[in-house]
């Protein structure tokens, strides 16, 4: 059974491993996946530690779901303490990692303590195994999952590893599976590395037990047709993610050198349509790919076509290093593009995280903030794609004094460089804005001002605000499974009716991430994508535990709470531009200036911002300087957290 | 809960809103319907006025590729100026 998967304690000091059952009641109040990441890691570390401390701990889970019947379960999340913003570092990738992981017999690894020289774990049929990696570590994200491969002799076996950028301990290095898929942003890879552990490996042949599976098949039907039916996977599955950064640079939600304008002109070379004759040039016809029993096959294959790194194989690129790579540097060329995508996949780093600092700095040099004489004489410059380049190299092996500035991390580099530098770092809770630009929508915004982990797409965006949808068609979406009667519009510049459309996705996203499904199953991009009715269902015939719709939306709610407790325990405070839920100055500030003409010239209007992060609170329980209400805690069965029960 | 097999959730009901061949103009205010004859490569908002390049997903299924963007550029320029923004 799916809920026999077990929780795997791996000490790295001592070597001992623990290995324990996951209890039901733990099972109903967390799931699993990103949720039960959530309770560990707020118990199992203690206050204020120092990410790279050995006492700090990391999580690599699956969902409830993963290696099920069910669709797209091969999501892996990974949490630690964040070694960029001081706070909640969560990440969640795709690939086939944690599938294999279920199949060996566990759901969840956490892993504590320092290894004394390079280690990976490797997971098998019950048993947890800790090897040398000595002659692993230095290697790039794939050449390490083919070494491990190489040292088990096994070709089947799936690892989550960490790159050089990992072992320098880049702040915002990624913890990896496959070519590309990313547990990225907020620097897991960095403490996967401060702990000597370069990998954890998996491979399984242990049954999981589905609880109904002819019913479990024959709904996966009906999950599967709502899949691929939508519009927006169907355009995914031809062009792949940047499609949405190409929709989105057309009418002008695209930030563009840093911040200062919201739109990429002449982006020709960048729409998805060209890089999907790229592919199709170079990989041939079929060249999409797909995670872990995934119908909708956004990734696609490329060989580079031209430059130094000619005809190397790669995948993606991503909307995110579009956006990272093009858009906020201002070097819109397919070349820069999948290259610099190249290089972050090959090293383990963060591709948005990386070119948010590289435009950062951009800016600054164009300011005069970051002088020549710090520059180590690269040529820092917006459009400059060589400096692109250049600079990703430097950061991941730390070179020269600007290389190992930027490699800290966004905040910690703007105390180093001093002035105001720090006033032109778009972020929220030290981590960098996604390269969209949301003075126009004033749900986007807050949304990137709430998220739990720092500015983030993925944690409670309600993209579909972005489609205009009538009204009665948003009173259906976000009137289940709980009851709302509150306003909603339909206009994306409006700020009526927001609030409660983040709470919604908030709690949307975490469900996700605790059953393990991808969010391109739900209703992240679609308005027809799956949800709490349809999940209800997937989980019991698959695992037998049967929960309401509504029972999984608390699961939500209580799952956000924890990250919300860890976040305030660890030092999280309403307005602190470092720490808190607000957004850098020049959302209110500086109006935009390309777009189309309902876009230009907009700011956030930071009185009626303030007024929706009001209302949020109460939708989600706190109080009016953001801390949880007793009460909250109460309705949640959170009050005796932590509660060291597993 | 789960003895409900057959009934369609909330998501799947709303399959019928959908709308096929046609996208919407992409200034958030008008969000006019557009719907490009096949094989069409650039098409204009007969509302605001905006004109975009179209892209083909497949047969009947176009998308917004980009903007034209000399022609979008200018009645962005516009609204600024008459927004009063420097």
């Amino acid at each position: 059974m799916p809920l026999d998967r077990k929780l795997a304690i791996v000490d790295l000091t001592s070597g001992d491993i623990e290995i324990k059952a996951i209890p039901l009641g733990i099972r109903k109040k967390f799931l699993g996946g990103r949720g039960l990441n959530a309770y560990l890691l707020l118990n199992y570390t203690p206050d204020d530690v120092d990410p790279y401390d050995p006492d700090n701990v990391v999580l690599l889970a699956g969902g409830i779901l993963c290696g099920t019947l069910a669709s797209a379960t091969g999501r892996c999340d990974v949490m630690t303490k964040s070694p960029l913003t001081g706070l909640l570092s969560s990440g969640n990738m795709g690939g086939f990692f944690t599938p294999e992981l279920a199949h060996a017999g566990f759901h969840h690894i956490l892993v504590k303590g320092k290894a004394e020289y390079p280690v990976y774990i490797f997971c098998h049929n019950g048993e947890v195994d800790i090897r040398d990696a000595r002659d692993i570590w230095g290697l790039p994200v794939s050449d390490t999952q083919w070494a491990i491969r190489q040292d088990l002799g096994d070709e089947e076996v799936k690892s989550a590893v960490i790159g050089p950028a990992g072992e320098n301990q880049v702040a915002y290095a990624n913890v990896m599976t496959g070519i590309k898929n990313s547990a990225g942003r907020c620097g897991a890879g960095a403490v996967m590395g401060s702990k000597n552990l370069k990998a954890v490996a998996a491979r399984g042949t242990m049954d999981i037990k589905i609880a109904y599976p002819e019913e479990a098949l024959e709904f996966n039907k009906r999950f599967i047709d709502q899949i691929t039916s939508a519009k927006v996977n169907q355009t995914m599955g031809t062009l792949g993610t940047p499609f949405i950064w190409g929709a989105t640079n057309s009418w002008g939600g695209i930030r563009t050198r840093n911040f200062q304008y919201n739109q990429t002109e002449y982006a020709d070379d960048i729409e998805p349509e060209h890089l999907d004759e790229i592919a199709e040039e170079t990989c041939g016809e079929y060249h999409m790919t797909a995670c872990y029993g995934c119908q909708v096959h956004c990734r696609a294959k490329y060989r580079i076509p031209d430059g130094p790194y000619k005809e190397v194989y790669d995948e993606g690129p991503e909307y995110t290093s579009q956006g990272a790579f093009c858009g906020e540097t201002d070097t819109p060329n397919a070349i820069t593009l999948l290259t610099a995508n190249h290089l972050v996949d090959k090293y383990g780093v963060d591709n948005l995280e990386i070119g948010s600092i590289i435009s950062w700095a951009m800016e600054l040099n164009e300011l005069g903030i970051l002088p020549a004489d710090k520059l180590d004489g690269v040529d820092l410059r917006f459009g400059n794609d060589e400096a692109v380049i250049e600079m990703i190299d430097r950061i991941c092996f730390r070179q020269g004094w600007l290389g190992d500035t930027l490699a800290k991390g966004g905040i910690q580099a703007s105390d180093i460089i001093g002035k105001n530098s720090f006033d032109y770092l778009i972020q929220v809770k030290g981590m960098s804005n996604l390269h969209s630009d949301e003075r126009a929508t004033p749900a986007l915004a807050l949304n990137c001002a709430l998220a739990s982990r720092g500015s983030d797409h993925l944690r409670s965006r309600p993209a579909i605000d972005l489609y205009h949808l009538p009204e009665p068609v948003l009173r259906k979406i976000y009137s289940s499974p709980i009851p709302y009667d509150g306003p909603l519009s339909s206009e994306h510049t409006e700020y009526i009716g927001k609030p409660y459309q983040v709470f919604w996705h908030e709690n949307c996203y975490m469900a996700v991430d605790c059953l393990g499904i991808c969010k391109y199953h739900t209703t992240f991009l679609g308005a027809t994508l799956p949800n709490f009715e349809d999940w209800s269902k997937v989980l019991y015939y698959n695992t037998g535990l049967d929960m309401t719709p509504e029972e999984i939306w608390d699961v939500a709610r209580r799952a956000n709470m924890v990250e919300r407790m860890y976040q305030l325990r660890e030092g999280l405070k309403r307005d602190d531009l470092r720490k808190g839920d607000m957004l850098n100055h020049r959302y209110f500030d500086e109006p935009t200036r390309r777009g189309a003409p309902d876009v230009v010239g907009r700011v956030i209007d930071k009185e009626k911002f303030v007024k929706m992060i009001d209302e949020f609170y109460e939708y989600k329980g706190l109080d009016k300087e953001g801390n949880v209400k007793p009460e909250t805690l109460k309705e949640l069965d959170l009050e005796k957290e932590p509660s060291h029960l597993l | 809960m789960v003895e409900e097999r057959d009934k369609l959730s909330t998501a799947e009901s709303l399959r019928s809103t959908r709308t096929y061949g046609k996208f919407r103009c992409h200034n958030p205010t008008c969000m006019g319907r557009l719907e490009p004859k096949p094989g069409d490569k650039e098409i204009e908002c007969p509302i605001c006025g905006m004109r975009f390049r179209v892209a083909w997903v497949k047969k009947g299924f176009p998308r917004i590729r980009g903007p034209v963007w000399e022609h979008n550029r200018k009645i962005a320029e516009e609204a600024l100026k008459k927004k009063g923004v420097e």
